[in-house]
C-alpha cells in the first residue's frame, strides 16, 4: 500500500467515526487538551481504579458537567459517577467551559471533601432552646417552609414588607433571587458586597455605567494588577491561565502587592507600595503621560465628558479640545513621580519605568482591581477609577488586550414570568440616608444601623453567608443575631456549620456545586458564556432513564437545592395566588402548576441564549439536554468596542438630540432576550429613550453612563456632596502615615491563600492541610525594633477595639513598616455546639456587658468519624480570628468597609494564649459613630430631593416614587 | 508539490502519545499490528528515546530551554498558540497536518507550503530520521512499525518539497540549532563534565546515546551498570574503564554517522551538504569519535606504567 492510499484509509476512517459523533483523534495531538476524555465518551467512561493498584480493575463513570461553587469564578467540573454505586469519585475540570477551559485551582476538586465531609448538615435544624444555645432538633422541611412562609406572607399582609431580608454570600444564579424578591415586592435584598468589592465597583461604575472590569489579558501588551491576581482572587483561575498566556506572547506584567507573594515573583514589575498609596501611583503615571502627550488624544476628545466638565468646573462651555487638554494638565500637574514615590516608598525612577512601559501598551493595556488596595483604604473607590484613567487616555478600552466593561462580556438571559411590580418601600437599614452613593447594600453596618432606626427585621435569611466570622465587629452581630427585639427569625441557609448558622432558628442544609441548580455568567475574556451548575445526579439518574423532580431525592440526606426551596417557599406565601406572587413561579406550560426547576430551565435555553437551540440541534439534543450533557456553552467572542456600534435604522425614528450629543429615540427598545439590568437612564421629556450618542456626526451606542460617554468628571459624586471627588484624584487612606501615632502600624487583612475559600472551606481537609494558619507577616527590621524574637513567638495585635494573640512569621517577603495577617483563619465553633471539626477550633466566648473575649479551648487536630482521614490530621493550629477584632470602616462614598487596620504590636503579656480575642463592642459603636460623621446624607445633599440617584445600578430597584426623600425623618424598617 | 499527507501525519501522530482507548481504530486504519501497551510506550518513549525536538536539538541534551523557545516561536510565528510541550513529536507532526488549510487562497497555500518545509527542515528533519531508526532498533513489532511508517511519510514530504523547488533557486541553510549547537566539547579544555553533557546531546556529538547503548557497552566489557539517569551509568562506566568505554562510544559514533550518511543519500541531499541536516550530524558523529579515539588512546597509555 503506497503512502497515498494510507492517507486516503487513514481520512475515510477518521470522516466515518466522525459521522457516527465520535472523536477519531483521541487525545492524539498535543495541540489541543487532549488530556480530557473525549465528550462523546462521557457517558461510559472507564478508568483503571487506583486504589487496586496493582492489579488492573477497571472502573466505568459516567462524567457529568457542574459549575463549581467554592468562588465567584464559576469554572467548569466534570463529576466522576460511579455506574456502579451512582456515587461522586471525583472532580476534574469541564474542557467545555469557556472561561475556564479545563483547569481548574485546588478548590475545584477539593468539592468531593465537602460532598463527603462527616460533619456537614444533612436535614433541616431548628433551635431547641434559647438562640445561640447550641440545641437542635431535625424537624421536616414541610414544618420549616410552613413556619418561614407564614410569617413572610404575615409581614407582606400587614404591609411591613422591608421586614424580610436576604442576605447573600457566595452569588449563586444571576438574576434569580432579585427576581424572587421583586415579585415578592420586598427591597430586602443583602449582599456581602460591601466587605468585598464595591469599592473597585464603585470606581468603575462612575467612568463607565458597569462595575466590573474585564481585562482581556491574553492578548495584552502590557498587564497591570493592583492584586496577587495569578493566585488568589477573583476569577483567578480564568484570568491566570490568560495572564501566562499574555506573558508567554511577551506582555509586559506589572503588579502592585505589598507583599512578596507568588504573584508578584512573576512580574516584570514588582512594586510594593504603602498601603493606600496606589492612586498616587497612577495619577504620576497619568499626570506623566498627560505632560509628555504619550496619550490617544482622538480618543480621549470623542469619548471623555471634557465638554460637561469645562462647563461645570471651569465655566467655559465653549472651550475647546486643546483648552481642555490645558486643564488637565493643569489639574494632575502635582502628581510628579516624586510625590507619588513619597506617598509609596517606590524610587522615583522605577515609577518612571513603568510609566514608559504602561504609555508603550497603546490600546493593549489590561488592567485589574477588584479588592486588594481598592477594598482595603478609605479612598480605595478612587484605585479603580484612577487606575481606569490609564486606561482611558490609552483608549485601552474594550479593545484587543485591553479593559472591557464587565456587561459586555456577560450575558444573563431573561428568565421566564419576569416581575413588572417593584417594591414599594424603601428599606433604609440596607440603604441608609447617610450613604446615598453607597454602591450596594451597607451590609456590614447592620447592627449599628437597626440599632440607630430601632429597626426590627422578622424574617432574616444568612444564604450561604457568615457575617458573624466574616465581617468586621463580629462581636456585634452575634449582639444583634441574640437579640429577640432586633431579629425575629434567623434562617441559615448553608451547606456547612459556620459561625453565623450557630446563631439561628433554622439552619437549612443546601447543596455544594454538585447538588444544585444555577446558570451563572462571568466576565473573564472578550466574549460570552453561560455555565450550569446542576445537581449532577439528577442529571446521572436521568440519563439511565430514571425520573427525578426533586434534587432531595439524589441529594445526601434531605440536602437541598436552593431554585427548588424558593419555588416552593414562594407557593406557601401565597398558596391560592391572593397576594399576586404565586403566578411568578408557575408554569408557562401548564399555568395553575407549580414551575419545576426542568421547565424553567428549560424555558431560558429555548429562548433566551441565542445559538443554543440551534447547537444542540446539530448534536440532535434538545437545548436543556445539551446543557446539561456538556454544562456551558459560549454565546459569542471578540464583542470588541459596543460603544463605537451604529445603532440600526430600526432604533432610529423620531429622533431628538439634544445639546451635549445624547440620542433618543421613539422607537420601542427591540426585544432582547437578556435579562433586564444596568443603569437606568432617563428618557427626554417627551418619553423618548436613549439610543446612543452623536459623536463627531455619527450615532453610536456610546456608554451607559448619565452622558453617554466616559464620565472622568462625575456629575453624580460631583452634586451628591462631593464635588473635590469628581475626578480620578488621591484620597489619603485612614491608615496614610499622617494619620498613625509613631507607635501604629499598618495591618493588611483583605489577602487569601490560593486554596481557601473565604469561610466555606474549612470543611475541605485537603485544602486544610495545605494552608490552615494564619501567622502575621513582620519585616526583620520591625521585629527586631518591638522584641519579637524569632517566627512562632507569640505577638499581640491591639487594634481600636481590642487585640487577638497570633504567632509572629519573620519574613523579608513583607514591606518594612507594615504587617499582614491573612483572611481564611481562625474558624471556630463555640464549646458544647456541634459543628465542624476539620479547620475548626472550641472556644470559649465570653461576655461581660460590652466586653467580649474569645478563647481557644481547644485547636484542630485528629478526630474519629466515618472518614479515616480525619484520624490523620496532624496540624492543630488553624489560625486566628482577627475580623472579630476589626470596627467597621465604612468610606463615606462608595459605603464600602476600608479593612486596613491601624494596630500596634507588642510582644504577647502575661496570660495570652494563641488564639484570644478581646473586644469592646462599645468601642466598635464609638468607631462606627466617627466614620459616620465623614458622610454626606442625601437629606443634606440630594440635589433632586431623592434618596440615591436614580440612574446607578442596584440589585432590586424599588418604583420610583421609593427614591423620593420622606418628607420627615426616615422611619426605617 | 502533490498535497501533504496531513491525514496521515496526524494519524501517526497519535502513536507518540501514551496509548489509550480509541488508538485501536487509528491503529486498524494505518495497518499497525496493534496499539501496544503503555509497558511498551513508557519503554520506549519514557525510559530510552525521548520525543522531543529540545533533547535532540538543545546544546545541554534535556527537554525545554532554547530549543524549546525557538520551536515555540515557530508555532507563533505560523499564528498559533504553542501548546505546554510545542516540541513534542506529537505536537510537531499535529502542526505539520494543520498548516494544510482546505479551503485557502492560492496566496495562503503557498504560504502554508513553506511554513511546511520550515517546520520541516528546522525542527524535524535535524532529529527525527536517527531518532526514528533508534525506534526501530530498540522497539518491537507496533513502534518498529510505526516508525518505519513515518520515517517514509516524512522522507517523502522533504523529497516532495525539494522537487517542488527543483528548479528555483535553492536558499536552503542549515537548521539554527545544529548551527548554534557547539562540537563534542574536548574534556583537556573543558573538563569531563562537559564531554558528558556533550555526548548526552545528540546534537553536540552526532550520535543518539541510549540507556539500551549503555547497558549494551557495560555488558560488553563486562562493566556495572549504575541504576540511575543515563548522566549516572555513563559516568561510572568512564570512571571504571575510561579507555575501553571510550573506544566503544567511538565506534557508536561512527555506526550512527552511517545512518546520518544513509538518510542523506535518500533524502537527495548529497549535492547540498553544507544545508544538509543529515550531512552534518554525519560530520559531526565522524568528528566525535575521532575526538573519543584520541581520549582512549591517552587514557590508555596514562594507564599503561601503572599496569607495567
Amino acid at each position: 500500500m503506497t503512502l497515498d492510499d494510507l492517507e486516503r484509509r487513514v481520512s475515510a476512517a477518521r470522516e466515518e467515526a466522525e459521522a457516527r459523533g465520535e472523536t477519531f483523534y483521541p487525545g492524539a495531538s498535543r495541540i489541543h487538551l487532549a488530556a480530557y476524555p473525549p465528550r462523546e465518551r462521557w457517558n461510559d467512561w472507564v478508568e483503571l481504579d487506583s486504589r487496586s493498584w496493582p492489579e488492573r480493575v477497571e472502573k466505568r463513570y459516567m462524567l457529568v458537567p457542574t459549575t463549581c461553587f467554592n468562588c465567584e469564578s464559576a469554572c467548569g467540573l466534570l463529576a466522576y459517577v460511579d455506574r456502579d454505586s451512582l456515587q461522586v469519585r471525583k472532580f476534574e475540570g469541564n474542557p467545555e467551559h469557556p472561561g475556564s477551559r479545563g483547569r481548574n485551582c485546588a478548590k475545584g476538586p477539593a468539592t468531593i471533601n465537602q460532598i463527603t465531609d462527616p460533619d456537614r448538615i444533612l436535614f433541616p435544624l431548628k433551635r431547641a432552646g434559647a438562640r445561640g444555645e447550641g440545641r437542635w432538633e431535625r424537624v421536616s422541611w414541610d414544618e420549616a417552609l410552613d413556619d418561614i412562609a407564614a410569617r413572610i406572607r404575615a409581614c407582606l399582609e400587614e404591609e411591613r414588607h422591608e421586614q424580610v431580608m436576604y442576605h447573600v454570600g457566595r452569588p449563586g444564579e444571576d438574576g434569580y433571587t432579585t427576581r424572587m424578591l421583586a415579585a415578592w415586592g420586598v427591597d430586602g435584598h443583602n449582599s456581602h458586597t460591601n466587605v468585598c468589592s464595591s469599592g473597585a465597583r464603585a470606581g468603575y461604575h462612575w467612568w463607565m455605567g458597569m462595575d466590573r472590569p474585564s481585562p482581556d489579558h491574553a492578548n495584552a501588551d502590557v498587564i497591570l494588577l493592583v492584586s496577587s491576581h495569578l493566585e488568589t482572587g477573583h476569577y483567578f483561575n480564568p484570568h491566570a491561565q490568560r495572564i501566562i498566556e499574555g506573558k508567554e506572547n511577551g506582555a509586559k506584567l506589572i503588579v502592585l502587592d505589598t507583599r512578596l507573594s507568588n504573584t508578584a515573583t512573576h512580574a516584570d514589575f514588582w512594586l510594593s507600595p504603602y498601603p493606600g498609596s496606589e492612586p498616587s501611583i497612577f495619577l504620576a503615571i497619568a499626570s506623566w503621560m498627560i505632560r509628555e502627550r504619550r496619550y490617544d488624544r482622538d480618543f480621549v476628545r470623542r469619548w471623555w465628558n471634557w465638554q460637561e466638565y469645562m462647563e461645570a468646573v471651569h465655566d467655559e462651555p465653549e472651550a475647546p479640545f486643546e483648552r481642555f487638554e490645558e486643564a488637565l494638565g493643569e489639574a494632575y500637574a502635582s502628581y510628579t513621580f516624586d510625590f507619588a514615590a513619597g506617598e509609596s516608598g517606590i524610587d522615583a525612577d522605577e515609577l518612571r519605568a513603568v510609566a514608559e512601559v504602561v504609555a508603550s501598551a497603546g490600546t493593549r493595556l489590561a488592567t485589574h482591581n477588584w479588592r486588594s488596595a481598592g477594598a482595603g483604604n478609605l479612598g480605595g473607590w478612587q484605585v479603580a477609577r484612577t487606575l481606569t484613567l490609564l486606561n482611558a487616555l490609552l483608549g485601552a478600552l474594550a479593545t484587543e488586550g485591553g479593559t472591557f466593561p464587565s456587561a459586555w462580556n456577560k450575558f444573563t438571559p431573561r428568565p421566564p414570568h419576569l416581575p413588572h411590580q417593584h417594591p414599594r418601600r424603601w428599606n433604609d437599614v440596607l440603604w441608609p440616608d447617610e450613604y446615598p452613593l453607597a454602591l450596594m447594600e451597607m451590609s456590614f453596618l447592620m447592627p449599628h444601623l437597626m440599632r440607630d432606626q430601632d429597626a426590627f427585621v422578622d424574617v432574616y435569611f444568612t444564604r450561604v453567608y457568615n457575617p458573624v466570622w466574616t465581617n468586621p465587629d463580629g462581636f456585634s452581630w452575634i449582639e444583634m443575631l441574640t437579640d429577640e427585639r432586633r431579629i425575629g427569625q434567623h434562617v441559615a441557609m448553608t451547606p456547612t456549620w459556620n459561625e453565623t448558622a450557630y446563631f439561628a432558628d433554622y439552619v437549612l442544609p443546601m447543596g455544594h456545586s454538585s447538588e444544585r441548580h444555577d446558570l451563572t455568567s462571568y466576565e473573564q475574556y472578550d466574549g460570552q458564556w453561560i455555565a450550569f451548575r446542576q445537581p449532577v445526579l439528577r442529571a446521572a439518574r436521568t440519563r439511565m432513564g430514571e425520573s427525578v423532580s426533586d434534587t432531595r431525592e439524589v441529594n445526601p440526606g434531605e440536602v437541598w437545592e436552593e431554585n427548588e426551596f424558593w419555588i416552593e417557599l414562594t407557593w406557601r406565601i401565597d398558596p391560592d395566588g391572593s397576594l399576586g406572587i404565586r403566578r411568578f413561579f408557575e408554569s408557562v406550560e401548564q399555568p395553575g402548576e407549580k414551575m419545576t426547576v426542568d421547565e424553567y430551565y428549560r424555558w431560558i435555553f429555548e429562548h433566551s441564549v441565542p445559538g443554543l437551540p440551534e447547537a444542540a440541534a446539530a448534536e440532535g439534543l434538545a437545548p436543556l439536554e445539551y446543557m446539561r450533557r456538556y454544562g456551558a456553552f459560549e454565546i459569542t467572542r471578540k464583542v470588541g468596542r459596543v460603544y463605537e456600534q451604529a445603532i440600526p435604522d430600526n432604533e432610529l425614528e423620531d429622533v431628538r438630540i439634544d445639546e451635549v450629543g445624547r440620542v433618543y429615540s421613539a422607537a420601542e427598545p427591540p426585544p432582547s432576550p437578556r435579562a433586564p439590568g444596568g443603569t437606568k437612564i432617563d428618557a427626554d421629556s417627551e418619553g423618548r429613550r436613549r439610543v446612543g450618542v452623536r459623536i463627531d456626526g455619527e450615532i453610536v451606542r456610546g456608554w451607559p453612563t448619565p452622558t453617554g460617554k466616559l464620565e472622568f468628571w462625575s456629575r453624580t459624586v460631583h452634586d451628591w456632596g462631593w464635588p473635590e471627588l469628581a475626578v480620578p484624584t488621591y484620597v489619603k487612606s485612614h491608615v496614610h502615615r499622617q494619620k498613625l501615632d509613631s507607635d501604629q502600624l499598618p495591618l493588611i487583612t483583605t489577602f487569601r491563600v490560593p486554596v481557601q475559600i473565604h469561610t466555606r472551606s474549612a470543611n475541605a481537609k485537603w485544602l486544610d492541610e495545605i494552608a490552615h494558619t494564619n501567622p502575621l507577616w513582620i519585616h526583620p527590621t520591625d521585629a527586631a525594633r518591638l522584641g519579637i524574637a524569632r517566627t512562632g513567638d507569640l505577638v499581640r495585635v491591639e487594634t481600636e477595639i481590642g487585640h487577638f494573640v497570633l504567632k509572629a512569621w519573620i519574613t523579608e517577603g513583607i514591606r518594612p513598616g507594615v504587617l499582614a495577617c491573612s483572611h481564611h483563619m481562625g474558624r471556630w465553633k463555640p464549646e458544647g455546639h456541634a459543628g465542624q471539626r476539620i479547620g475548626m477550633m472550641t472556644v470559649a466566648l465570653d461576655r461581660d456587658g460590652s466586653r467580649w473575649g474569645l478563647t481557644r479551648r481547644k485547636g484542630g487536630g485528629p478526630f474519629t468519624s466515618s472518614d479515616p482521614d480525619t484520624l490523620r490530621v496532624w496540624w492543630t493550629d488553624v489560625g486566628v480570628h482577627q475580623n472579630l477584632t476589626h470596627p467597621v470602616h465604612p468610606d463615606p462614598v462608595s459605603g464600602a468597609h476600608c479593612w486596613h487596620q491601624a494596630v500596634r504590636v507588642l510582644p504577647a503579656q502575661p496570660g495570652d494564649a494563641f488564639g484570644d480575642v478581646s473586644v469592646d463592642t462599645a468601642r466598635a459603636r464609638a468607631v462606627y459613630e466617627t466614620w459616620l460623621e465623614l458622610t454626606r446624607p442625601a437629606s443634606r445633599h440630594s440635589p433632586d430631593g431623592t434618596r440615591r440617584p436614580w440612574w446607578m445600578l442596584r440589585p432590586v430597584r424599588p418604583e420610583r416614587s421609593a427614591y423620593e426623600l420622606p418628607d420627615r425623618e426616615a422611619v426605617g424598617a | 508539490m502533490p498535497e501533504p499527507r496531513s491525514e496521515l501525519m496526524r494519524g501517526l501522530a497519535v502513536f507518540a502519545e501514551p496509548p489509550r482507548d480509541g488508538h485501536e481504530t487509528v491503529a486498524a486504519a494505518l495497518g499497525l499490528p496493534c496499539v501496544p501497551d503503555a509497558a511498551a510506550y513508557s519503554d520506549v518513549f519514557v525510559f530510552q528515546l525521548y520525543p522531543y525536538a529540545s533533547v535532540h536539538l538543545g546544546p545541554e541534551g534535556m527537554m525545554g530551554g532554547g530549543a524549546r523557545d525557538r520551536v515555540a516561536g515557530f508555532w507563533r510565528a505560523v499564528g498559533r498558540e504553542p501548546p505546554a510541550e510545542p516540541d513534542h513529536l506529537a505536537a510537531l507532526l499535529g502542526l505539520y497536518a494543520a498548516l494544510d488549510p482546505p479551503s485557502a487562497s492560492v496566496e495562503s497555500r503557498a504560504l502554508a507550503r513553506g511554513a511546511r518545509r520550515a517546520l520541516l527542515d528546522e525542527h524535524l528533519v535535524p532529529w527525527v530520521f536517527l531518532f526514528l531508526d533508534r525506534v526501530e532498533e530498540l522497539a518491537a513489532s507496533t513502534y518498529g512499525a510505526w516508525a518505519r511508517l513515518l520515517r517514509d511519510a516524512l522522507r517523502a514530504e522533504v523529497v516532495g518539497h525539494a522537487e517542488a523547488t527543483g528548479a528555483e533557486p535553492d536558499d536552503r541553510v542549515l537548521s539554527a540549532h545544529l548551527r548554534a549547537a557547539g562540537e563534542l566539547p574536548d574534556p583537556r579544555g573543558e573538563g569531563s563534565a562537559a564531554l558528558v553533557t556533550g555526548l548526552l546531546a545528540p546534537a553536540r556529538c552526532g550520535a543518539l546515546l541510549t540507556r539500551a547503548d549503555l547497558a549494551r557497552i557495560a555488558g560488553r566489557l563486562d562493566l556495572g551498570l549504575r541504576a540511575g539517569e543515563r548522566r549516572y551509568a555513563l559516568e561510572h562506566l568512564l570512571a571504571q574503564d575510561a579507555p575501553s568505554v571510550l573506544e566503544a562510544l567511538a565506534r557508536e559514533c561512527r555506526r550512527q554517522a552511517a545512518l546520518h550518511e544513509a538518510h542523506c543519500t535518500l533524502l537527495g541531499h548529497e549535492g547540498d551538504v553544507d544545508a544538509s541536516a543529515p550531512a552534518f550530524l554525519s560530520r559531526r558523529a565522524i568528528r566525535s569519535a575521532r575526538l573519543l579515539e584520541s581520549l582512549a588512546r591517552e587514557a590508555s597509555a596514562e594507564l599503561r606504567p601503572a599496569a607495567r
